[in-house]
């Protein structure tokens, strides 16, 4: 009998943190001895490079487009310590429906049975963050994924997006869908920003998993094309991105969330600005006091 | 939101497909999937092409996810080579729409071929057939008509409108009919669609003196744009006629309206109508002597054959109208001036016209109603059954049809209504004898 596969999807907004983010849980998780496949689902095609040395690999909808009968194998890279790397892909940009692109690459691995060939621990869905059609809700639906987390930042976009993506789990959790596991807030440098992030879970009713700082370990680990895990294991960035890791492994509970109203959610971020604005003329001031 | 909608009578926009086939040597190219593609070209018969041999870029998933314009431009560029068509027109189905194809770009790259090529975007999310055909008219006008030389207009051409091949069976007699009545009075009838009319007369559009639309609504906006592109005028008249007094109005509006001289129309409304009362006369007891014939009617039908028929029902053979029911979702703007029209029968008589879709409703209504004896229901198929319920009698005038097979007969013009108290009758007979 196969092993239960713990499946996890992580969104978050364009540009927000998740490949970097999910990259370090994945490379955390294999040296922990699990076994993981990480399926980016994002046109952009990138979550896994830095599992694999900076180095893009070809994606399902690339095979798909060459040969409709595509063998899923072909699309399943190793990197990092064995970790499966995947991409779902995408069109050009400007045609076709990215959205049905992901639908049509998670469903030739499921069809193909590749998460119970490969005897995983955990597979790990990247997905692009703003659930703006079907197709990204994809791994939300019909228990692909069982919990999903979020990246976000304290910046308002951020988590709008956030927002959203609680109102995609809430729409399918009484079919079977998958629930919210919680936040993962990503460059958090400071302590209003960890307010703003810490009030926001308060009013949805969730979570924040771990607070991960902004750091230039980081962006140097990218530039070497590896993660954090990988270029600078000795570093407390890793060690975070590693205590992370076990507390997703770790998790098993995971809710409907509460997402805000569209009107409530901006009244929120308005009353958050004018505290920002609070704080900064009190800096401005404190400064002025201080020559 | 959506509903379960019981018994349409309309197909969606791609539908439309059936106004280019109706014209000669004309080609439809479907981008859609092969699904869509069948269902609408299905019941239209042959023609020209048979409807199985369309050309269609037949998308499937792969198409969805990285867009289809490289089929499309394929399944154009070979139509060009194996069939000999004066004219194609590609129509864009749900979709390929949602997926955001750009049929325009890609018709664009075959600026230089051999034939004209034209774009038409119907897909079924935006509307009915009916609105269809007006966009498919819309963009023979729009990107094929306005790319002609300037030509000299010619005096006494008039381009008649109104009948949308091929959903209703009727379309095509209709238009021969109307054709007749014009021609009679003196004028020179042009119509693009049906048997070998094709690209001549098409091309002859911008030349004709007026537009001629003899629809409540369908073709309202083709006739305004020709007049906008061309400086053609246009005669907009609702009422299809059927029927000695509704063909003798006819006549005398578009002689009107052409600047004809009264008095030789007037003989040729005489003579008609002698032939036509003559007629009348010699079966009267079929008609009165029945007991067993209707007071009241209803008809449930598009706008365009419910108000010709309510018309010929009122006007000319004595009856009296009960609601109307408007089956083809017509669009928002027109429904007022449409309801306005069923109250506008002689002898100030009005009828409530009703805009529903679902046949259940309709039936429901209908059910309710006070017809003060059998009532007579001119509606499709699917009002056969209620109206047997109601022991009433039932003409088939409107679409689906498979209650009869309609070659080229019409309920227009003077024979036309005479021919319209022919199939009531017989059904009449059929059931009580
Ligand atoms: N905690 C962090 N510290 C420093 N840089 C970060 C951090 N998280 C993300 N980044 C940087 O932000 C950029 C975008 O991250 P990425 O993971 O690609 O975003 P996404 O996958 O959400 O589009 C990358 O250059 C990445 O190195
Ligand atoms: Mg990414």
């Amino acid at each position: 009998m196969a092993k239960e596969i713990k499946k996890i999807a992580i969104y978050g907004k364009g540009g927000i943190g998740k490949s970097t983010t999910t990259s370090n849980i994945s490379a955390a998780l294999v040296e922990a001895g699990y076994k993981v496949l990480q399926f980016g689902c994002d046109p952009k095609s990138d979550s896994t490079n830095t599992l694999r040395g900076g180095k893009y690999i070809p994606t399902v909808l690339d095979l798909l487009r060459q040969n409709p009968n595509v063998d899923a194998h072909d699309a399943i890279f190793q990197g990092f310590q064995g970790v499966y790397c995947v991409e779902a892909g995408g069109p050009a940009p400007g045609v076709g429906c990215a959205g049905r692109g992901i639908i049509t690459a998670v469903e030739l691995l499921k069809q193909q049975h590749i998460f119970e060939e490969l005897d995983l621990d955990f597979v790990i869905f990247d997905v692009l963050g703003d659930v703006v059609c079907g197709g990204f809700a994809v791994p939300v639906r019909e228990g692909i994924a069982e919990h999903v987390f979020t990246v976000s930042s304290s910046d308002f976009m951020s988590v709008y997006a956030s927002n959203n993506l609680m109102k995609g789990i809430k729409k399918y959790s009484n079919q079977g869908g998958a629930l919210f596991g919680g936040i993962i807030a990503n460059s958090i440098n400071s302590d209003y920003q960890k307010s703003i992030i810490d009030d926001f879970v308060d009013k949805t009713g969730t979570k924040v998993i771990e607070y991960v700082p902004r750091s230039i370990t980081v962006t140097q680990a990218e530039l070497s094309g590896r993660t954090t895990i990988e270029a600078a294991p000795n570093t407390p960035q890793a060690d975070i991105y590693r205590s992370l890791a076990r507390k997703i492994a770790a998790h098993t509970e995971s809710r409907v969330p509460t997402p805000l109203e569209i009107d409530a959610l901006r009244e929120w971020s308005a009353n958050w600005a004018d505290q920002l604005l609070a704080i900064e003329t009190n800096e401005v001031r404190g400064e002025r006091a201080g020559i | 939101m959506t509903k379960i909608l019981d018994e349409p009578r309309y197909a969606c926009a791609l539908g439309a497909a059936q106004t280019v086939q109706a014209i000669y040597r004309a080609v439809p190219i479907f981008h859609s999937g092969p699904g869509c593609a069948g269902r609408v070209s299905g019941n239209s018969g042959t023609g020209y092409l048979s409807t199985n041999t369309f050309p269609c870029s037949n998308i499937g998933e792969a198409e969805v996810v990285f867009g289809g314009e490289g089929k499309l431009r394929e399944v154009i560029a070979n139509s060009l080579k194996v069939i000999d068509g004066d004219l194609f027109v590609v129509l864009s189905g749900c979709t390929t729409e949602i997926v955001g194809d750009d049929i325009v770009q890609v018709v664009g790259e075959f600026e230089d071929a051999s034939k004209p090529i034209l774009h038409v975007n119907t897909p079924g999310f935006k509307g009915t057939n009916y609105e269809g055909h007006e966009w498919v008219v819309d963009a023979l006008i729009k990107q094929y008509l306005s790319t002609l030389p300037k030509g000299e207009k010619i005096k006494g051409l008039v381009n008649i409108w109104g009948p949308v091949p091929s959903h209703d069976p009727y379309w095509i007699g209709d238009f021969r009919e109307l054709e007749n009545l014009v021609r009679e009075i003196g004028l020179t009838p042009n119509i693009i669609f049906g048997e070998h009319r094709g690209i001549e007369n098409l091309n002859n559009v911008p030349l004709a003196e007026f537009n001629l639309l003899v629809s409540p609504w369908v073709g309202l906006q083709n006739v305004q744009l020709l007049e906008e592109k061309f400086g053609t005028p246009f005669l907009h008249y609702p009422t299809l006629p059927s029927g000695a007094h509704e063909s003798s109005e006819f006549l005398r509006a578009v002689a009107q309206f052409a600047g004809l001289p009264p008095e030789p129309v007037e003989q040729i409304i005489a003579r008609h109508e002698e032939e036509y009362y003559y007629h009348i006369e010699r079966n009267v007891s079929v008609f009165f002597e029945n007991r067993t014939a209707s007071k009241m009617f209803s008809t449930v039908s598009t706008a365009h054959r419910a108000l010709s028929v309510a018309k010929f029902l009122v006007n000319d053979f004595g009856l009296m109208p009960n609601k109307q029911y408007i089956t083809e979702n017509v669009p928002e703007k027109h429904k007022a001036r449409i309801a306005q029209y069923f109250k506008e029968f002689n002898y100030n008589i009005q009828a409530e016209a009703v805009f529903e879709t679902d046949g259940y409703k309709i039936h429901e209504q209908i059910k309710q109603e006070y017809y003060a004896g059998p009532p007579l229901i001119a509606g499709s198929i699917f009002e056969k059954k209620i109206t047997k319920e109601l022991d009433g009698n039932f003409i088939c005038i409107s679409s689906p049809f498979s209650q009869k097979v309609v070659l080229h007969s019409s309920y227009v013009g003077y024979h036309g209504g005479l021919k319209f108290l022919e199939d009531l009758y017989t059904g009449v007979y059929q059931t009580y004898n």
